[in-house]
């Protein structure tokens, strides 16, 4: 039983598509990431996920069921832009959102707790939410989306604007909730970063699903495409347009990206024929390089 | 329901907890018995200057008549006694009898006089007086030499010129004056003159469920106009409150968060009701206020009944006050919803002011005749009912059936504003950036049926 399964959804806002006939699928504790430039579409496809709009078609799965209000209650959001009542003390607001997800005040109250000391947030318990720093805020807004336990947490660009020690922290929660078996699901325009952190993932762009499904996969599939060379001497090789379809010099080493069909060890002998190598590395294509080329072969 | 709940429960105790709305609570009562105690206190205090007035007449006789009219009050018993102990002297003041016949004549202002008579009524003395009001030794005189009289047209002379009370109590003391000049004249006796110049007092008996109440039409028409307004303000106030309310989650974007727990029904349904309560809690809180501020007075009319709120106008002051609440706080929700400042919903909120301020408007009208048929009509109008129904129910019961068309309108009215704007709300929550066209809101009601 998949976690989420959207079926060609599509969301249109008067004659702009934002989401054009969009499919996925995140299987049960895995981190999947939704990857693509701003304005591609992730945001309307998370709010969609998780029932905040309706799609104008197609069909949205959670659980193994047709999306349901109750769902609600096994997932967690936190969106792009975070909102919380600046006004409300902390705890009081972090029980406020536990509640309308299904717990008992006390229960929420205890699970609350938990987590602000985890975070080291519990002296701050009793301030107004706009007494916090930024970083404080964050936390808060990021226990608010978990302090129900939820099966199935989505977040929406949850490492932008965050400062290097508290997206630690938030990398950290990300693996625990990993390990404990939690689906996870994030967006973001940071290729890297969902590199580092993704089990599976989809690239849209315009709407559209470029690319979708288990991350290694997609990379296998785009195969050791990459050379990084590192030598002395003649550089003759590199100009081989049989071997070579272009190149990017570093100066410490260049990275070469083969021509179609052609054989590393072929390359490795041209490269060894005139040049001193102490460095001949095959390398899996960047997310980034990726998404390029098959943005690039989506508009051709 | 449970989210509704919660999101009442919230609303309410965050906006009850907060300091303003203790201050305003507690101040408010503050600044309204600040705005009746102190000026009655001042014009208390005004009594106790004596004005100084000069009666130039062309008799001394009908100067002393003048002069016993504007010294005394209108009981003939104290004005014999006036009459008496003034004989020898020219000058007098009436401070000692004014104190207890406050409830005959009303009109009589505030001012102690000391009166002088003068039979010189010629230019010498006129240019002597004026020189004497000219020094401050006098603060005026009236000119009321035989031609004048006779012309019915005479003047007052003064540093001030006096106020619109003080003007029409003298003309009715000079009218009093001439009168009892004529009837001795014609060989009335004064005693007889002044029995046949007893005023009338006319006493409002107000008859409610065969119960006798003696109506204070002033009283009365302060306390309805003061509840009509606390309606009016309130409505406005808490809407005012909504509007601000929905725009805060919307632009701190709490809104995407509560979405994904409670669906936008709930937010709005939670969000009027709580802030709705607020306001009766408030509202409950003044009414408590003035009533035990009133209690004192209120124990000692109830004997004489002279102030009467019935428990049928409170009753439907609450009635009206949510219903009206509703009505229009609904549309300051939507408008919250689509607006991205402050600024903009000023511009907005006109459009909700303008039936309200037409009904304020109407108040005058409906109140003279609360039965007439623009009264009848415009009362179920629901965009007027909340105030003018109100207002009838208090100046004059108006049938039952009257009260429950109203109602009834005005209640459908607000499910279908409730409809309407609770999809105007769904979808602009969510929309940031530039403010909708109206067409483009048009769109919004069409597509956010489901």
């Amino acid at each position: 039983m998949n976690t989420v399964e959207l079926n060609k959804i599509r969301k249109s806002y008067d004659d702009f598509v934002a989401v054009d006939d969009l499919s996925l699928t995140i299987r049960p504790g895995e981190v999947y990431g939704l990857l693509g430039p701003n304005g591609a579409g992730k945001t309307s496809t998370l709010r969609m996920m998780i029932g905040i709009t309706v799609p104008d078609s197609g069909m949205v799965t959670l659980f193994g069921e047709p999306l349901r209000r109750a769902h609600a209650q096994r997932l967690g959001y936190l969106p792009e832009e975070r909102g919380l009542y600046k006004k409300m003390k902390v705890l009081d607001q972090l029980v406020f959102l536990g509640q309308l997800k299904g717990m008992s005040a006390h229960d929420a109250t205890q699970r609350a707790q938990q987590w602000c000391e985890r975070l080291s947030l519990t002296e701050w318990t009793g301030k107004k939410v706009e007494e916090l720093s930024k970083g404080m805020q964050q936390k808060v807004q990021f226990i608010g989306a978990l302090v129900h336990d939820p099966q199935f947490v989505v977040m929406d660009e949850p490492f932008s604007g965050l400062d290097p020690s508290s997206a630690v922290v938030l990398k950290d929660a990300f693996l625990e909730l990993k390990k404990a078996g939690k689906t996870l699901l994030f967006s973001t325009h940071r290729m890297d970063t969902a590199e580092r952190l993704c089990d599976s993932i989809c690239l849209i762009n315009h709407g559209r699903a470029v690319l979708e499904g288990d991350l290694g996969k997609i990379k296998a599939g785009y195969g050791m495409r990459n050379v990084q060379i590192k030598y002395e001497g003649d550089a003759q090789f590199l100009h081989d347009a049989k071997l070579v379809q272009s190149f990017n010099d570093y100066g410490n080493y260049v990275e070469v990206r083969l021509a179609a069909g052609a054989d590393p060890q072929e390359l490795l002998r041209a490269a060894a024929s005139g040049a001193r190598l102490t460095k001949f590395e095959l390398m899996e294509p960047s997310l980034e390089e990726i998404f390029i080329e098959a943005v690039g072969k989506a508009n051709a | 329901m449970r989210n509704t709940w919660l999101i009442i429960k919230r609303e309410y105790l965050e906006r009850v907890r907060t300091r303003s709305f203790i201050v305003l609570t507690l101040l408010l009562p503050a600044i309204m018995a600040g705005a009746f105690i102190i000026p009655a206190k001042l014009s208390s205090m005004k009594s106790s200057k004596t004005q100084r007035l000069v009666v130039v007449t062309s008799t001394p006789q009908f100067g002393e008549i003048v002069r016993q009219q504007l010294l005394s009050s209108t009981k003939p018993d104290e004005k014999a006694n006036a009459g008496t102990n003034s004989a020898g002297t020219n000058t007098n003041t009436n401070k000692d009898n004014d104190k207890d016949k406050d409830d005959l004549d009303d009109d009589k202002p505030a001012n102690d006089y000391a009166v002088e008579v003068d039979s010189n009524a010629n230019d010498a003395e006129r240019t002597a007086l004026r020189n004497r009001v000219n020094a401050g030794d006098i603060d005026g005189y009236l000119w009321l030499s035989d031609d004048a009289v006779a012309a019915r047209k005479v003047t007052y002379y003064g540093r001030e010129a006096g106020g619109f009370m003080e003007k029409s109590w003298i003309s009715g003391q000079l009218d009093r004056a001439i009168l009892l000049r004529e009837l001795s004249q014609r060989g009335v006796a004064s005693a007889q003159a002044d029995e046949l110049l007893k005023p009338v007092k006319l006493e409002m008996v107000h008859l409610e469920a065969g119960k006798e109440t003696k109506a204070n039409d002033r009283g009365m028409f302060f306390t309805i106009f003061a509840m009509v307004m606390l309606l009016y303000t309130a409505v406005i106030f808490y809407g005012v409150s909504v509007m601000r309310a929905v725009l805060e989650e919307k632009n701190s974007r709490v809104m995407e968060v509560l979405l994904s727990s409670a669906t936008s029904t709930e937010l709005m349904a939670g969000k009027l009701i709580g802030v709705g309560a607020v306001g009766l809690t408030q509202i409950g809180i003044w009414i408590a206020m003035a009533g035990a501020y009133a209690l004192p007075a209120l124990a000692a009319s109830a004997s004489t009944g002279e102030i009467h709120i019935p428990p049928l106008t409170l009753a439907a002051f609450a009635l009206f006050f949510l219903l009206g609440y509703l009505l229009y706080s609904s549309i300051y929700a939507a408008i919250g919803a689509v607006i991205t400042s402050e600024q903009e919903g000023q511009q907005l909120q006109f459009v909700i002011l303008l039936p309200l301020i037409i009904s304020v408007f109407m108040m005058g009208p409906v109140m003279r005749a609360p039965d007439a048929p623009v009264a009848v009509w415009t009362s179920m109008v629901p965009f007027f009912s909340p105030v003018l129904m109100y207002l009838r129910i208090a100046t004059q019961p108006p049938p039952v059936w009257q009260i429950a068309l109203s109602v009834l309108l005005l209640v459908a009215t607000i499910a279908g504003l409730l409809i309407l704007c609770g999809r105007v709300y769904r979808i602009g929550i969510l929309m940031y950036g530039k403010r909708p066209t109206l067409p483009e809101i048009a769109k919004w009601l069409k597509y956010a049926k489901g």
